[in-house]
């Protein structure tokens, strides 16, 4: 007797058909930039006139483009070192210590995740204005500026992932350690840090990565002509789309993707996100 | 209540068989039991017959009517999962009332027949608490209620102790052994504990590698295994390792000539001897009696085991009651060591069967 | 003795406690709180054209928006946007979560992602996809013209449709991966517990999986309805100039108008109509679910 091909059979199919449809619609809009930064002509119709390479070399003649990229990274990296450096020990203290007002300090080191972007950017700028009033130190359109308030959206991140990763750490290893004779940093350095360390990994490179793309807080704070990358793509946007554009975003859709290849091998993304 | 017949039912998944060509009937009200080595197949041929595995080949009729490609919720059958697999978010009395709302019998039957299969299994007070309010074993009983209170053709049990402590394990077993009985459940039951599948079972079944070796009575697997795999897995029996010298006589590796039945057998072969039927000591009257000494003594509590060296390569293991009245033998003691021709099973092949499983699933 | 150096033992490790922890929260406590409570003062400032803001402790920014037809039809607008979008995660959402939750082999790994690569390459590029796909001469309009489907371009760009369009691919990743989470953390065999006790398939997920993955489908609508709310680049790139929603607004008011009290106090309205919206989906959700 053969399988019939009844409801049953057709609800998977239809649940799958579901699933890959929704799939498709979040990965449309990436492949749609891809595919016209491949086009010979300037303006994005359809069909295309034929293929070209060349618009990845226009790039390079976009100072905006360029600069926005090197600050973007600059100001990535270094957001990423800082937001790293405050938030280990942070989660180390909020996974394995009990301590009064655990929760509230956890809630407070996420919660700039949940404060909208634009709410986040107006207040850090008036902040920066009234510390600029009150020192006299230019920090608003500032790189340092810019980094002390990526700092903010890494710190969730890199707390998020690192007591993820310390959630499934059995204490009682630490505890064979010290009674195999290892004193208190040799356990963390020999023991815990290996263990924590895909935490580590996988907060390091989302919060780079989510610092590298912000746009609605960084917009209130950059200066004059000096732009990240975002926020250069989003005006050029504004102004007009072409393939020049296009392939400014197939190098971040590229160097995101490779970001994220590499992490997957210390970490699999499916287990941390 | 009705009968269950498999037919070559086989499972693929890739180039490998899960389940290959399993045929079984299990009567009206009957208790089988499948047994085996884990990865042997027994859960995936459980769940073919609820419902949730799609065979590659074969056919399942229940109650005379094929099941094969029907949807679990389709087949009237009660599973119990290991993991109980308890609503979390209903109560115990929502649990058991869930296959009846289902059914879409009314509010009083639902509820006379849940209060039943509550009762059935001993806890009328619990039927407002939440499954994680309850302990392991209640929690067990809910699933068993569950499982019950839709009246199932077919009882499908996944190895329904293996999360209780070993104490309860004993209980519960012959507590469902009797609900069985009494309500007449034809009932499939996956063990991997062979004290439990002899205890609670009309029948046996026992595979290996996806497929079935032997189907019989716990008598029948005993004293007749079909092969040597069978021979190792249920119960125990030391392996000798040897050739069929001639009809009437077995020679080990270690040069022991040894009276036995060879059933046609000829060239490589083993020779499988339970430990309790050989005996320790003056062994006169029997066919095979051979000195040997002592390299190992386990004190067991009511029997004694010996292991007894009888040559360089070979060794038995010689199980005797505890009576209290001879002396323990200890390591290096001279012994005899007996035991009549048919206690010694000849099989062709060599080696441990059991043995070499368990070792080939540590490498895996 | 023992007891002494225990008690030694937990003071120890409560003073190693602030020191882990105590960078961290004050960075952030400065970082965020007081750029908030700096902010809603301003919003209690005056705005003189000319002379930019002067010091006041009045209402009438609050006032302002809540009286002008045009603001309010601006946050209307933003809680429709946000509504639709929400819902249509939802109902796009689920299905993907689920199969990604129950796929256990190696493709696995690859479909997420895939899910989290677009949610990492920020919301003007995933625009940008949406304006090739819109324009007037973009794939769809010349695909429907090029087989005779319709005579005219379609006005897709800048309108409302292209916006909540842009903002569901936005806001769907999040979605997903939050259901996908919880999902995974539903065992499998309840749901054939389920199908067994004769629940056929959509009858197992109104009473078994949606009761148990409620959590994170409140999570998850939480998490895209604060998005959505909050959404800037896509409404700027595919709602035009004209397609006002609050986040721009905001902007706008305070960068290019350099209005900052009326800015502030729109911020301030955008993120407590959020907060108060998020707390009554909350409620609701759980007096019906009881979690
Ligand atoms: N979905 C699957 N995909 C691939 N292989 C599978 C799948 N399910 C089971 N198998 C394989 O089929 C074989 C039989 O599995 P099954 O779960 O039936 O064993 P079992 O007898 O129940 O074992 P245990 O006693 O450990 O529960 C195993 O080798 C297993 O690896
Ligand atoms: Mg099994």
């Amino acid at each position: 007797m053969r399988r019939p091909l009844d409801a049953s059979r057709l609800g998977r199919w239809a649940l799958d058909g579901v699933a890959a449809l929704s799939l498709g619609f979040i990965l449309l809009p990436l492949a749609l930039v891809i595919w016209l930064a491949f086009f010979r002509q300037e303006i994005p119709s359809f069909p295309p006139e034929g293929y070209s390479l060349r618009w990845f070399g226009a790039v390079f003649n976009h100072r905006s483009f360029v600069g926005g990229f090197l600050l973007s990274l600059q100001v990535g990296v270094a957001a990423t070192a800082v937001g790293l450096a405050l938030a280990v020990p942070a989660s180390l203290a909020i996974a394995r210590r009990r301590f009064r007002g655990r929760a509230p300090v956890n809630t407070l080191l996420l919660m700039p995740l949940v404060v909208p972007g634009v709410v986040l950017g107006t207040s850090i700028y008036v902040f920066q204005i009234e510390s600029e009033i009150a020192t006299g130190w230019p920090l608003l359109g500032s790189t340092y500026g810019l980094v002390a308030a990526h700092v903010l959206i890494v710190i969730p991140w890199a707390v998020r992932l690192v007591t993820a990763s310390l959630a499934g750490f059995d204490p009682t290893v630490e505890e064979a350690a010290k009674n195999l004779g290892a004193g208190p940093w040799t356990t963390f350095r020999r023991v815990t840090l290996p263990a924590i360390r895909p935490g580590i990994v996988a907060g390091a490179m989302f919060g780079f990565v989510m610092s590298f793309g912000n746009l609605e807080m960084s917009l209130f704070l950059v200066g004059a002509g000096r732009t990240t990358l975002p926020i250069a793509i989003l005006q050029y946007l504004e102004w007009k789309i072409d393939p020049t554009v296009a392939a400014a975003s197939v190098m971040q859709i590229a160097l995101i993707g490779a970001a994220m290849l590499v992490t997957d091998r210390y970490v699999k993304i499916s287990q941390v996100v | 209540m009705a009968q269950l017949e498999l037919r070559d039912l086989s499972k693929r998944y890739g180039e490998h068989y899960a389940v290959r060509s399993v045929s079984l009937d299990v009567a009206d009200g009957e208790f089988l039991v499948l047994l085996g080595p884990s990865g042997c197949g027994k859960t995936t041929t459980l769940r073919m017959i609820a419902g949730f595995v799609e065979p590659s080949g074969g056919s399942a009729r229940i109650g005379g009517v094929d099941v094969t490609y029907l949807p679990p919720w389709r087949r009237n059958t009660g599973m119990v999962f290991q993991s109980y697999a308890l609503f979390p978010h209903m109560t115990v009395a929502e649990n058991v009332a869930f296959g009846l709302e289902m059914r879409k019998l009314d509010k009083s039957e639902t509820a006379a027949r849940s209060a039943e299969a509550l009762r059935l299994v001993r806890l009328e007070g619990y039927s407002e608490r939440l499954p994680r309010q309850l302990s392991g074993g209640q929690q067990q009983r809910v699933a068993l209620a569950r499982a019950l209170a839709i009246r199932p053709d077919v009882l499908l049990l996944d190895e329904p102790l293996s999360n209780l402590d070993a104490k309860l394990r004993e209980e519960v077993r012959i507590e469902i052994r009797e609900l069985q009985r009494q309500l007449g459940l034809t009932t499939v039951m996956v063990t991997h504990d062979q004290e439990e599948a002899l205890t609670v079972a009309d029948r046996l079944v026992v595979m290996a590698d996806g497929e079935i070796r032997q189907i019989g009575s716990q008598r029948d697997l005993y004293e007749r295994p079909a092969d040597r795999f069978v021979a190792g897995f249920v119960g125990r029996s030391t392996f000798l390792d040897g050739h069929v010298a001639a009809p009437d006589a077995f020679e080990t590796a270690g040069g022991l000539r040894l009276a036995s039945l060879t059933q046609g057998i000829s060239g490589p072969a083993s020779l499988a001897l339970r430990p309790e039927r050989l005996t320790l000591g003056p062994t006169n009257a029997l066919d095979n009696r051979l000195p040997g000494r002592v390299e190992f003594v386990s004190y067991l509590g009511a029997v004694l085991e010996l292991h007894v060296r009888l040559s360089p390569a070979d060794r038995v293991v010689v199980q005797m009651p505890n009576r209290g009245d001879a002396a323990v033998p200890k390591v290096g003691d001279a012994v005899e060591v007996g035991w009549p021709r048919e206690a010694g099973l000849v099989f062709a092949g060599q080696g441990n069967p059991a043995i070499e499983r368990e070792n080939q699933n540590v490498e895996a | 003795m023992r007891s002494v150096a225990a008690v030694e033992g937990r003071s120890n490790q409560r003073f190693g406690a602030a020191g882990l922890v105590g960078p961290a929260t004050i960075y952030v406590a400065i970082g965020i709180l007081v750029p908030l409570a700096i902010l809603f003062r301003y919003s209690l400032n005056q705005f003189v054209p000319g002379r930019f803001m002067v010091d006041a402790l009045t209402l009438e920014n609050y006032v302002k928006f809540f009286t002008d037809a045009y603001y309010t039809g601006v946050l209307w607008r933003t809680v429709r946007v946000a509504f639709a979008t929400t819902a249509i995660c939802l109902l796009m959402g689920f299905p993907l979560a689920y199969v990604l939750a129950r796929t256990r082999t190696r493709r696995k790994n690859l479909l997420i992602m895939l899910v989290v690569l677009p949610l990492f390459v920020g919301n003007a590029v995933r625009a940008a996809g949406w304006m090739v796909a819109f324009g007037n001469r973009g794939l769809l309009n010349a695909s429907l013209m090029g087989t005779g489907a319709i005579p005219q371009p379609l006005e897709i760009m800048f309108t409302e449709t292209a916006v909540i369009i842009g903002i569901t691919a936005v806001n769907l990743p999040f979605m997903v991966l939050t259901l996908q989470s919880v999902i995974e953390g539903i065992d499998r065999s309840v749901e054939e517990a389920a199908f067994s006790l004769g629940a056929n398939p959509w009858r197992m997920a109104r009473r078994v999986l949606f009761p148990l993955a409620m959590p994170g489908i409140l999570a998850g609508t939480i998490l895209t309805f604060i998005l959505a709310m909050n959404a800037y680049a896509t409404p700027v790139l595919l709602g035009g100039p004209r397609f006002q929603m609050m986040g721009p607004l905001v902007y706008s008011q305070f960068v290019q108008q350099n209005n900052w009290p009326f800015g502030g106090a729109i911020a301030f309205i955008l993120m407590i109509a959020t907060l108060i919206l998020t707390a009554a989906a909350n409620l609701m959700v759980q007096r019906r679910y009881r979690i």
